[in-house]
């Protein structure tokens, strides 16, 4: 306790200066929060043109889709904030400036990522959490104090579920020397995430669900909300699913860093 | 007792044999076809409490994998290794907490926050209680000049200014070991003087025990009472300084660009040296670099000014430069028994 305390408080300290630091370029900062607030809308603007045409996906209402993108958003704001110094682990790595890491008395992950706080991510959580309000009015879900713990526990699980898949894929720069393919996929594959698991063939319904199981960011949590009389079992499982992935992804990360200084000279 | 006590100590690596070409990565794919690689292999040494050792040798002689064993991230094939009485590798947070890195070429502060930030965070990284934090920033003040810097960004610090914050930062949790790596490299004389100075203060002052290596036997010379030369994972030499200087500081090394160099310039340069100065003159004659050649000269027994006179008379030479005997060069002198 008194360790997650002193990191905690590490954290704000760290990130504070940094936000600081950031704030000096407020062009920069202004810019990539307009673009990322329009981004994240341009989803959004799919599900608008398709609905156009069509009544339903799957049988999935328009409102439906708004609200599963929003918890969508939501869940991946975690990895967006406070992971996203993911991106350039490969380059570290090549380049072996990742030696720097081992050299604190901190743990490895959190001084990693302690280094980049991605403001612009906070947008995104922002419309996320709007567009929630907006189609759960909409939807007419009635929030009693049970579900609001729901949601935040399925909310939690959900960003752990992302957190672990993008990490997992990015680990792989440990052991290879070009790594870009196998993050690549995984951030590709992330798209899916906000669309009804139904809509997907059965060996890609399967890979979602049980193999790189992003259903999990969205759909099938959101399920209990909008559909809680159809909920397969599976779905309550889904806080497990996420911590066991993490502690998966915790295993990987701690295995290529041992590996890692193996080979250097 | 010994700070750092090392013994028998091996680290060997298993690298795959690669074959050329695309068939050949594919068929690595499934190969087990490995060699071992013996980066650190037997060695034995013991460092006592507020020396300064250079470390030194050519690259690939196993200087970064000694220092990764000491630091507790890399654990050894064979034998034993501890610092301040700890085996390192068991605990690499605590091990971090005792010791300092510097690299040179690389930060360990923060790029974009001004100086005086990073090391606040240090402050609270290796809790360091106030008191210290403010008498240690009064001494890095009186040998630095750090708070003309407090507010800078660290990447607007030109790159000496960043090597004296970042030896700074690592002695600010009063560390019983710092490891500096390359601290002078890339630097001009003048920094390079300040940053020797700042070493040996913050020695002095703190007692603190360093391990340099370095590829500038100047800096050795400056700051160690002692010198362990590695190469080939094996300890050539491990005494005092003063026993390598007073040889390889004699040696200087021409640097001669010769005009219509070919096949036979080097035999005849050879030739016409001996014929004037006699065989056993201490003027070896080589062609590292391309369009260089190089004449290594030991002062002691030729003086430099006769040789390049006998040059320039001799060859018709357009370029030349004078430097320090290389590191590789006193490997290989001492494999030779210079030491001997």
């Amino acid at each position: 306790m008194r360790t997650l305390a002193r990191y905690l408080r590490l954290y704000f300290i760290i990130e504070a200066q940094y936000i600081k630091a950031r704030m000096q370029y407020r062009a920069d900062f202004l810019v990539s929060s307009i673009g990322m607030f329009f981004s994240s809308l341009a989803t959004l603007a799919v599900f608008w043109i398709l609905f156009n045409s069509i009544n339903d996906l799957a049988g999935w209402t328009f409102m439906e889709m708004v609200f599963i993108y929003a918890f969508y958003m939501i869940a991946i704001s975690p990895m967006q904030i406070l992971f996203d110094h993911f991106w350039q682990l490969r380059f570290h790595i090549r380049q072996g400036t990742f030696l720097k890491y081992y050299f604190r008395p901190l743990n490895m992950m959190f001084y990693y990522m302690s280094e980049m706080f991605d403001l612009k991510g906070l947008t995104q959580l922002l419309v996320g959490i709007g567009l929630l309000i907006y189609a759960s009015t909409q939807l007419e879900i009635s929030w009693t104090a049970a579900r609001v713990i729901l949601l935040l526990v399925t909310l939690f699980s959900a960003a752990l579920v992302q957190v672990a898949v993008v990490l997992i894929a990015t680990c792989a720069a440990f052991w290879v020397v070009d790594s870009w393919p196998v993050l690549g996929l995984a951030w590709k594959l992330r798209e899916f995430a906000p669309y009804p698991m139904s809509i997907f063939d059965g060996a890609f319904r399967f890979t979602f669900t049980y193999i790189i199981p992003i259903g999990f960011v969205a759909f099938y949590p959101s399920q209990l909300f909008l559909r809680p009389e159809q909920v397969s079992p599976l779905v309550y499982a889904s806080p497990l699913i996420g911590i066991a992935l993490f502690a998966l992804m915790y295993w990987i990360w701690t295995q290529g860093v041992n590996s890692y200084t193996g080979t250097g000279s | 007792m010994s700070l750092i006590h090392i013994q028998d100590l091996s680290k060997h690596f298993k690298i795959l044999n690669r074959r050329q070409g695309l068939g050949g990565a594919f068929r690595d794919l499934f190969s087990g076809d490995y060699r071992t690689v013996r980066a650190v292999d037997g060695i034995a040494l013991d460092i006592q409490p507020g020396e300064i050792v250079g470390y030194i040798g050519p690259n690939g002689a196993g200087k970064s994998t000694t220092i990764k064993m000491m630091t507790g991230i890399l654990k050894p094939t064979a034998g034993t290794i501890t610092v301040n009485g700890q085996v390192p590798y068991a605990n690499r947070i605590r091990q971090a907490q005792i010791m300092g890195v510097v690299f040179g070429q690389r930060t360990q502060l923060w790029w974009d926050l001004p100086v005086i930030e990073s090391f606040k965070i240090l402050k609270e990284i290796y809790r360091v209680d106030q008191a210290t934090f403010d008498r240690h920033m009064e001494v890095f003040e009186k040998l630095v000049g750090l708070k003309e810097l407090y507010s800078q960004q660290v990447r607007t610090l030109s790159l000496g200014q960043r090597m004296l914050c970042d030896i700074s930062a690592s002695f600010l949790h009063n560390p019983q070991v710092v490891f500096l790596d390359e601290p002078t490299i890339g630097l001009d004389v003048s920094i390079k003087a300040k940053i020797r100075s700042v070493v040996s203060e913050l020695n002095r002052v703190r007692g603190t025990t360093i391990i340099l290596t370095t590829h500038d036997l100047g800096d050795v010379e400056a700051l160690c009472r002692r010198i362990i030369i590695l190469d080939k994972g094996k300890i050539l030499f491990d005494g005092p300084t003063k026993k390598v200087t007073s040889l390889f500081g004699a040696y200087r090394t021409l640097k001669l660009q010769i005009d219509d160099f070919d096949d036979t310039t080097l035999s005849s340069l050879r030739e016409k040296l001996a014929g004037r100065f006699g065989r056993d003159h201490g003027v070896t004659v080589a062609s590292i670099e391309e369009l260089w050649t190089d004449v290594t000269i030991d002062q002691a027994r030729t003086p430099l000014s006769d040789v390049l006179n006998f040059i320039m008379k001799t060859f018709p030479v357009f370029d030349v430069r004078i430097v320090e005997i290389s590191m590789e060069k006193v490997v290989q002198q001492v494999y030779e028994g210079a030491l001997g």
